[in-house]
């Protein structure tokens, strides 16, 4: 119940940065996907290991190939799909409250936000990395897959 | 051998090609890949640097290089879609290279945009952030839908009126901070910190910051750096406007508490 409670949420979040970044249209649906099922196994993972490192690792290999695949069967740049699905795993509003602070002149708290901000940014960006070495693997497969279903409906 | 497009013309499409992706929002390596694709197309032997502030595009049998200015944009990821569609027609031998010129002309000019209502409603949904549920109270989310709304949209109006960079942000952190702490001290909401984080969703550098990483780790180390710059002054510049914010509302609930 939870886990489609997040489900439901993230992917509305998705959407909506969609909508606010102007994606086009058929990739709205693919990235609210994508972005959903990035977090429920940010969620998952976070149940057993409570870190920020493993979460957000996982969640972008999950974007980074599920956004791929999107990619290459809706025939959109990757980019178009990243970039709204990271929105909910984002470590924008850490970022805030590190400034926040900063701004307010509390030292400790600023050091360890911004610590968090650069801690979840590198994870996700190595978490791509990962994903685009994995996706290159699959890709010979999926190309295959993709020209036969769509020559029959050419011809 | 007889080549039908002029390299000048090739140069000043390609540097425009180059300016539209970067101030959409591509990563700067797929500016380059896209820009040189085109003039491999044309069969030109093209080259092309792209940082987050310029553009070189040139070729590399002659020594001018055409240099085009860049200032970092908001996401518009429909122009790159459609950049990319051209472009990808155009290495396919689909359309010719007038075509390609005329339709990258239209995509510079044409505003693409979704309608105010839809994007005031995406505003009002990322507001509602997933990392806050079940950690805050069920109407403190629902009044971030809210206040998320008028802070994206103080944002949007101040970016059109105010060209000084960095004061956008501001405004909206102000409004979203002012809105947050009032409700909180009329007592219609729990906890103003939980609604301020949620409601600045749409506004804060999140994207940025974690492709700025993206970049670094694609050795685009100057565009990375830029980007990761920018976004944190973009938080600080929240971060102050929520400050003023809080304290203008304390600031006044006193006020009226002294008389």
């Amino acid at each position: 119940m939870r886990v489609l409670i997040e489900f439901v949420i993230s992917f509305l979040s998705t959407v909506g940065f969609g909508l606010i970044t102007n994606v086009p249209r058929r990739s709205l649906l693919p990235a609210g996907i994508t972005g959903s099922l990035a977090w429920v196994a940010y969620y998952l993972v976070l149940q057993v290991d409570p870190g920020l490192i493993l979460p957000n690792f996982t969640a972008a290999i999950v974007i980074g190939i599920l956004g791929n695949i999107s990619a290459v069967l809706f025939r959109v740049p990757v980019n178009i799909i990243y970039v709204p699905s990271l929105v909910s795993l984002v470590p924008g509003g850490i970022l805030y409250l590190g400034m926040r602070s900063f701004t307010l002149g509390r030292e400790a708290p600023t050091s360890q936000y911004l610590f968090n901000t650069l801690t979840i940014a590198i994870s996700l960006a190595v978490g791509f990395v990962v994903a685009e070495v994995i996706f290159y693997r699959i890709k010979p497969i999926l190309m295959k897959i993709v020209t036969q279903r769509r020559s029959p409906s050419h011809s | 051998m007889e080549n039908p497009i002029s390299e000048d013309e090739l140069i000043a499409t390609c540097g425009k090609v180059g300016k539209i992706l970067l101030t959409s929002g591509a990563e700067t390596s797929r500016v380059e890949s896209t820009v040189e694709y085109i003039g491999k197309a044309a069969h030109f032997d093209i080259s092309c640097h792209a940082t987050i502030t310029a553009l070189f595009v040139g070729t590399n049998q002659q020594s001018r290089t055409h240099l085009v200015k860049v200032r970092l944009g908001d996401f518009n990821l429909e122009k790159v879609d459609e950049i990319n569609t051209m472009s990808r027609k155009f290495v396919e031998g689909k359309i010719n290279f007038d075509e390609l010129k005329i339709a990258i002309d239209q995509i510079d000019h044409k505003v693409i945009d979704f309608t105010w209502p839809q994007k005031i409603f995406g505003a009002g949904v990322v507001s509602v952030a997933p990392m806050l549920l079940f950690k805050a109270t069920w109407a403190d989310l629902g009044l971030a839908f809210f206040v998320g709304i008028f802070g994206y949209l103080a944002a949007q109006l101040a970016g059109r009126r105010i060209k000084t960079p960095y004061v956008a942000a501001g405004c909206g952190g102000f409004i979203v901070g002012l809105l947050a702490a009032a409700l909180q001290t009329v007592g219609i909401a729990t906890s103003a910190g939980n609604i301020i984080v949620s409601a600045l969703m749409p506004l804060v550098p999140g994207v940025a910051i974690t492709n700025s990483f993206r970049e670094i780790v694609d050795r685009n180390t100057i565009s990375g750096v830029v980007r990761a710059v920018d976004a944190i002054i973009i938080a600080g510049s929240i971060g102050a406007g929520v400050v003023l914010g809080t304290s203008l509302c304390s600031l006044l609930a006193h006020m009226i508490g002294g008389f």
